[in-house]
């Protein structure tokens, strides 16, 4: 999953960045309306995180062009609370809305809700054969027993579960999982599907030559 | 009584009370009037009869051939005699003692048992017996003539005016005191207005107004005030909340970083590094806060007009080298250039506050200014006024920015530049300040934007 932070405290950037990273997230960072808009229509996110007092263009701006061509997830984060703007952002498209100061452990929750809603999906659990990913835990089962993953092979795992039955190509994949400062070889996302099919079954995940991955 | 002290009662408990007499008086007199008036004529009717009996009772006035009658005694001539036959109720009748008490001439209108009047020398004199008006007059030689009528009739007149004029003033009095009431009504209508306008704003809804349309009368005036007032009071509180709104607003950012960058430190075992990058983030976050709650600090202190310290001689050149010479690294910094050009200008301040707002002002000309700008800051005397200035060649501020510079957390960028320690209270602060030794700021753009602080200036 990758997201995009729009935030111009640069304290509060790199630390949500960090924290994204950590919990597994492909995180690419904007300080000002402009860079943010430029990247949010120029790559697929799995969701935005928005602040809306940014320098350049505010975020009201940058939610209003983005919604012209992109239905991206859009998490407001601000630090007004009152009703009228709350309402504002929703009405204007985005998603979801939290309020400065927030909780780590909140902001994932919400993050999670939006990109499993953007995915047509009700529930935090994704039943495939024997295989259950719980999206809210961030935990996998095989027949019951708890299966060790490492922050990406969990990564590419949900993403392919969430886009279960459609065929996603490389390049998807690179663009969901991987963010700008990631400068890892092409070949350890073929690693990551290698571990995954030890720990869940050679069959698991199907390889359409010239295409991409796909898991039925 | 709860009513009494009510206006509109205690208006219609005088009104009526002046009613009343007015009326009681103007009644009495018509009354009065008419009763006289009546007795008058009366009066002189029975001394007309008088004058006759006592003409026929002179021996000279005997009529020729005639024995003169004895003293007391007379003889009326018919026409005379019809004088005294009037219509029922209304007849004359006299009555002639001689002077040794006994009855003489007496008419056969007469009533009976008319006491002899008490002996009374010189003109005719009148008396009222129950029904009866009577004149009476002792002639000299001993005997009392006296005529006399009912009055019957002519009393029941009189008492008739009476009844009709306490009708007619009753009638007049509830008139009077409903169209009082009224007219009370009407023109304490609008007090009600007041109140009900009032009590919704002391309920907290601070958008109501007193509904008027008349300007001209004394309610319609303190209408007018009072939604002047109302409305001043309405913009102070929507200024306060927005102020309050504000602040709290510019704390949640820092908070945010503080409690982003706890959790994410303690979710996991961590190099010492990191600790130490998420402390120092937090302690940015934490001066930011500090100096946040410190403008926020000065500024109630202004709102709240505390007194001012004693003010000081200063001079507003010393002050502004000094600032310049603190502001040089920030300067060097933005490869901003800066220019002093100061001749003493005495004015009584606080020095401390005066270079606060100082170099308020010029901490944002340069922040403001383009690399390789410069501002120039100056300082003199002029007409009284001890007047600084600072210029900047730099972009200038946008005219839909400039009304609202001096207001609290305004930023012509509409977003936080929190890294530079900058709140948007700066040149709030510099205002109140200047506003608080009694001097005046403005700002014009033309060219870069100047600042010019007068004050009044000190010997």
């Amino acid at each position: 999953m990758r997201i995009l932070l729009i935030e111009d405290e640069a304290d509060l950037l790199a630390s949500l960045a960090k924290a994204l990273r950590e919990e597994g997230y492909a995180a690419d960072t904007a300080s000002d309306g402009e860079e943010g808009l430029y990247k949010a229509t120029g790559v697929a996110y799995d969701a935005i995180v928005l602040d809306v007092m940014l320098p350049r263009m505010d975020g009201w701006e940058v939610l209003r062009r983005l919604r012209e061509s992109k239905r991206t997830p859009v998490l407001i984060l601000t630090a007004r609370d009152a009703a009228r703007e709350r309402v504002r952002g929703l009405d204007n498209g985005a998603d979801d809305y939290l309020v400065k100061p927030f909780d780590l452990e909140e902001l994932f929750a919400r993050l999670r809700a939006i990109i499993r809603r953007a995915t047509g999906q009700a529930r935090n659990t994704i039943e495939i054969g024997e295989v259950v990913v719980d999206t809210a835990a961030r935990r996998v089962t095989l027949a019951g027993n708890p299966v060790a993953l490492t922050a990406r092979e969990y990564c590419l795992l949900e993403f392919l579960a969430l886009h279960r039955g459609e065929t996603v190509t490389r390049t998807a994949l690179y663009e969901h999982l991987f963010d700008e400062d990631d400068d890892s070889l092409s070949n350890l996302l073929d690693v990551h599907v290698s571990n995954l099919r030890k720990k869940l079954g050679h069959e698991f995940i199907d390889t359409r030559r010239g295409q991409g991955y796909c898991i039925e | 009584m709860k009513f009494f002290h009510s206006i509109r009662w205690r208006l219609q408990l005088w009104h009526g009370l002046l009613l009343v007499l007015a009326l009681a008086g103007f009644g009495l007199t018509a009354w009065e009037l008419q009763r006289a008036n009546q007795m008058g004529r009366i009066d002189r009717e029975l001394e007309q009869r008088m004058g006759i009996i006592e003409g026929t009772m002179r021996p000279a006035n005997a009529p020729p051939g005639e024995r003169p009658p004895p003293p007391g005694k007379m003889r009326l001539q018919p026409r005379e005699q019809d004088l005294f036959n009037g219509l029922p109720g209304q007849r004359f009748y006299y009555i002639i003692w001689l002077a040794d008490g006994r009855k003489g001439n007496v008419s056969e209108s007469a009533p009976a048992n008319v006491p002899r009047p008490e002996r009374m020398p010189g003109p005719p004199a009148f008396r009222s017996r129950g029904p009866y008006r009577e004149c009476f007059h002792d002639t000299p030689d001993g005997a009392c003539v006296m005529v006399g009528r009912d009055i019957t009739d002519e009393a029941a007149g009189i008492r008739r005016t009476a009844w009709l004029l306490s009708g007619a003033g009753g009638a007049v009095l509830l008139l009077g005191l409903a169209g009082g009431w009224w007219i009370a009504a009407r023109s304490l209508r609008p007090m009600a207005d007041i109140r009900a306008t009032a009590e919704k704003i002391s309920g907290g809804d601070l958008s109501q107004r007193i509904r008027t349309t008349d300007s001209e009368s004394e309610l319609g005036r303190l209408s007018l005030d009072l939604n002047h007032t109302f409305a001043r009071l309405e913009a102070a509180f929507a200024r306060q909340a927005q102020f309050t709104a504000d602040a709290s607003h510019e704390l949640r950012t820092p908070v945010a970083v503080v409690l982003t960058q706890t959790q994410s430190a303690l979710a996991r075992e961590r190099p010492a590094a990191d600790y130490r990058e998420s402390l120092a983030a937090c302690q940015r976050a934490a001066q930011r806060m500090r100096g946040l709650i410190e403008s926020l600090l000065v500024l109630a202190r202004f709102d709240s007009n505390e007194p001012a310290e004693a003010f000081e001689p200063c001079d507003l050149s010393r002050i502004a080298a000094d600032s310049v010479e603190l502001l040089e690294p920030l300067a060097n910094e933005k490869n901003v250039s800066l220019a002093l050009d100061v001749s003493p200008a005495r004015c009584l301040g606080d020095a401390g506050q005066l270079a606060q707002a100082v170099s308020n002002i010029a901490s944002n000309a340069i922040r403001y200014s383009l690399p390789g700008g410069c501002v120039r800051v100056t300082a003199h005397s002029e007409a009284g006024r001890a007047v600084l200035s600072v210029a900047d060649n730099g972009p200038g501020i946008p005219p839909e920015d400039l009304p609202h510079i001096f207001e609290r957390f305004y930023r012509a960028e509409k977003a936080r530049s929190g890294g530079e320690g900058h709140s948007g209270l700066g040149l709030a602060i510099t205002k109140a300040i200047v506003e608080g030794h009694g001097g005046s700021i403005e700002v014009k753009t033309e060219l870069g934007c100047t600042f010019t602080v007068r004050l009044p200036s000190a010997p």
